[in-house]
This record gives C-alpha cells, sequence and structure tokens, in this order.
C-alpha cells in the first residue's frame, strides 16, 4: 500500500527573525494512528528542529499540547490526521493568548486567574476538625466530579470570544474550577469565591456562547458552570435584599 | 520579578468581525440579534396599549394597521425569530438547570425536552385562550 501524505501549514512566530507569524508548510507520511502531535514531532527530529510546541503526555490527559487545528481549539495528541485527510491541515498556537514561539502561548494569565479563584479546599474551622480525613459520600462527590475533570488545557480560553475581547475575563475553566470546589461538602470558601467571581470580569461577563463546553476534551462543562455560578450569586443577591427570606 | 519574567508574545488583534469566524459564533450572533425581535415586539405591544389609552378612534386605526401587509410582514418575522431565540435558549437550559432524581442527575436532553414540553403546553394554552375560548 502507497506511502499516504499530508500537507501541514505550521504557523511559526520567531520574533528574532519576523515581527510577525508567518506559516510554513510541511508534508509528512501518516497512518490510521498518527495524531498531529505525531506529525509535529515528526517535523521537528526530521526536517525542521527548530519548530516549538509544548507536549507532554501523549494521551489527553496533560493538556499541554492545545493547539489550533483547522480554526478549531484541539488537543493535537487527540486529532487524527486520518479524520483531516486529505489537507491541508492548518496548525496555529491557541487563539487569544499572547504567542511567545510557533505554537507557545504565554500561559501566565491563566495560572494567575486559576490562582484568584483559590481552587482548593478551603476550611474555616480547620484548627477544631478531628485528625483525618474529611469523610464524603459517593453522592457528595457526584456534585462535582464532571468539574473536576479539567486538565487546563485551555482550549475553552480559546474558544471564548469574551476572554478574546477582555482579557481580564476569569474564563471558562477558572470558573469551572471554582464551581468545582463551591460543590464540594467538604469546602467552606464559597464566600471567598464569590467575592472574585461576582466581579464585573467575573461570572457576569459571560455571555453564554457556549463554545467553551463544546470544545472541552473532558466534557467539563463549563458553561455550565458558570451559569449555575450566576444562578448562585442572583440567588445570594436576592436573598439579601427579600425580607421574608432565608438570610445566607 | 514575576513581571520581569513575563514575555509579551505576540497578541493578534480581534477581528470586529469575530462573530462571523465560525458556525457556532454565527450561531450565537444570530441568537442573540432575534432578541431584538423580541425587543420589538414589546414595543408594538406598548403601542397598542397607549393607542388603547387614547380613546376609541386611536384603537380602531392601531387595529387597522394590525391588518397590513407590513404588520403581517413584521409578526412573520417576529414569529420565526422569537421561535429561533427561544428555541436556542431551551437548548442551552440544560447547561444551567440541574435536576436531581433521587441520586442521579437528569441527563441535559432531557431536561431542554421538558422545558421544550412546558413551552408548548403554555403557548397551547395561551392560544386556546385565544382562539377558541
Amino acid at each position: 500500500m502507497a506511502e499516504r501524505r499530508i500537507e501541514l501549514h505550521v504557523s511559526r512566530y520567531r520574533p528574532d527573525r519576523a515581527p510577525t507569524p508567518y506559516v510554513e508548510s510541511y508534508e509528512v507520511p501518516y497512518d490510521d494512528d498518527t495524531v498531529v502531535l505525531d506529525a509535529l514531532n515528526a517535523i521537528k527530529d526530521e526536517t525542521d528542529g527548530s519548530l516549538s510546541f509544548r507536549w507532554s503526555c501523549r494521551m489527553g490527559v496533560c493538556g499541554s499540547c492545545g493547539m489550533m487545528v483547522n480554526g478549531e481549539p484541539r488537543l493535537s495528541c487527540a486529532a487524527f490526521l486520518r479524520d483531516l485527510a486529505p489537507g491541508p491541515v492548518t496548525v496555529a498556537p491557541l487563539r487569544y493568548f499572547p504567542v511567545v514561539r510557533d505554537l507557545v502561548v504565554d500561559m501566565e494569565d491563566f495560572l494567575e486567574k486559576l490562582r484568584e479563584v483559590r481552587p482548593w479546599l478551603i476550611r474555616e474551622d480547620e484548627a477544631r476538625d478531628e485528625p483525618g480525613a474529611h469523610r464524603q459520600t459517593p453522592a457528595q462527590a457526584d456534585a462535582y466530579r464532571q468539574f473536576s475533570m479539567c486538565i487546563n488545557c485551555m482550549l475553552c480560553y480559546s474558544a471564548c470570544p469574551v476572554y478574546g475581547q477582555d482579557p481580564e475575563f476569569i474564563g471558562p475553566a477558572a470558573i469551572a474550577l471554582a464551581h468545582r470546589y463551591d460543590m464540594d461538602s467538604r469546602d467552606q470558601g464559597r464566600d471567598e469565591r464569590r467575592a472574585v467571581l461576582g466581579r464585573d470580569v467575573g461570572v457576569w461577563a459571560c455571555t453564554f456562547v457556549g463554545e467553551c463546553s463544546e470544545v472541552c476534551p473532558k466534557n467539563v462543562d463549563p458553561a455550565a458552570a458558570i451559569q449555575r455560578s450566576k444562578l448562585d450569586l442572583a440567588m445570594r443577591g436576592w436573598r439579601a435584599v427579600w425580607p421574608l427570606g432565608r438570610r445566607p | 520579578m514575576r513581571e520581569e519574567l513575563r514575555r509579551p508574545g505576540y497578541l493578534p488583534p480581534m477581528p470586529r468581525t469575530w462573530w462571523l469566524r465560525t458556525g457556532p459564533y454565527r450561531r450565537f450572533a444570530a441568537r442573540e440579534f432575534t432578541s431584538l425581535f423580541v425587543l420589538a415586539f414589546t414595543i408594538v405591544l406598548l403601542l397598542f396599549l397607549l393607542a388603547l389609552s387614547r380613546g376609541r378612534d386611536a384603537y380602531e386605526s392601531f387595529l387597522g394597521w394590525l391588518d397590513s401587509a407590513g404588520a403581517m410582514a413584521l409578526f412573520a418575522a417576529i414569529l420565526a425569530a422569537g421561535l429561533y431565540h427561544t428555541i436556542t435558549w431551551l437548548r442551552l437550559s440544560g447547561h444551567v438547570q440541574v435536576v436531581r432524581l433521587g441520586h442521579r442527575t437528569a441527563p441535559r436532553d432531557a431536561v431542554t425536552a421538558a422545558m421544550v414540553a412546558v413551552w408548548l403546553v403554555v403557548s397551547g394554552a395561551v392560544a386556546y385562550v385565544h382562539i377558541w375560548a
């Protein structure tokens, strides 16, 4: 059987050579098991060692190899060339993030936002707790399990035009992670996170385009987390002014 | 220190026509745009109440306008846009509304289907009252 080949149009950015990104074309062999990441590694090993991109696990777990493949945010380790044939396949860095070099983007803004929502168990009574694990039933774990599957691949940010227009927006993954801990029966930090999520650049900036959930490789559904956080904040505001209601 | 370590990088400008870029973005823009037709219907309703408050002649004149071809075209557009707006929003409702069935959560499609069913029943009831009752 003749070797199958496909053309890749790869975005290159080398600030020492050109002030703006440009496209370079490469032709690579592929079979049914070849993914875009394999093709990029083949280019780097055999054709152009200067090509830069992030990757690690090659199995959709680490979230490192997110890129724009044919204009869509995807994990390059899960984008099979057989599905993209006959090509050409365009490969570009994740949209809406500053490009550092070739396919590598600056993640610092995302990491700062993650820290901002305090994505860890917060206990007000930690000192008074008895030693040992905080117990939780399977049903209580189910309440947040979906939102705990995030691998921080940032595809949802590249799908979000709100983040593209306003980089101050906290964004889908960070809000989903905040919601994950808000829904955790062991956590007592909801009020601290509400202060972050309730800002103009928090959940209220979201216009519910919904693409964050569509591109998520782990079915986290960040759009759901954002809308449910809006509901939580609205109900809290309502209870604060409703004279007959239960005050939070 | 962190600021020193940060690299500025290249950030392509976001074009004004970003909402034409992909199919999902275009559908989102259409969903938002159709809300203007809901606004148009609200304005027509307010004009109707205004005519009613101004007496019989104004009311009859407004009813006459409602029979015109222009008004018919407007209401046809409002109906089409309103249906699109409603259906697209109800499809999103499954993301927002969590329905617990014992220890299990109802699937998103089932929540949307329930919302659509409620919408159809209420619309049917309103139509019945206005047309036949």
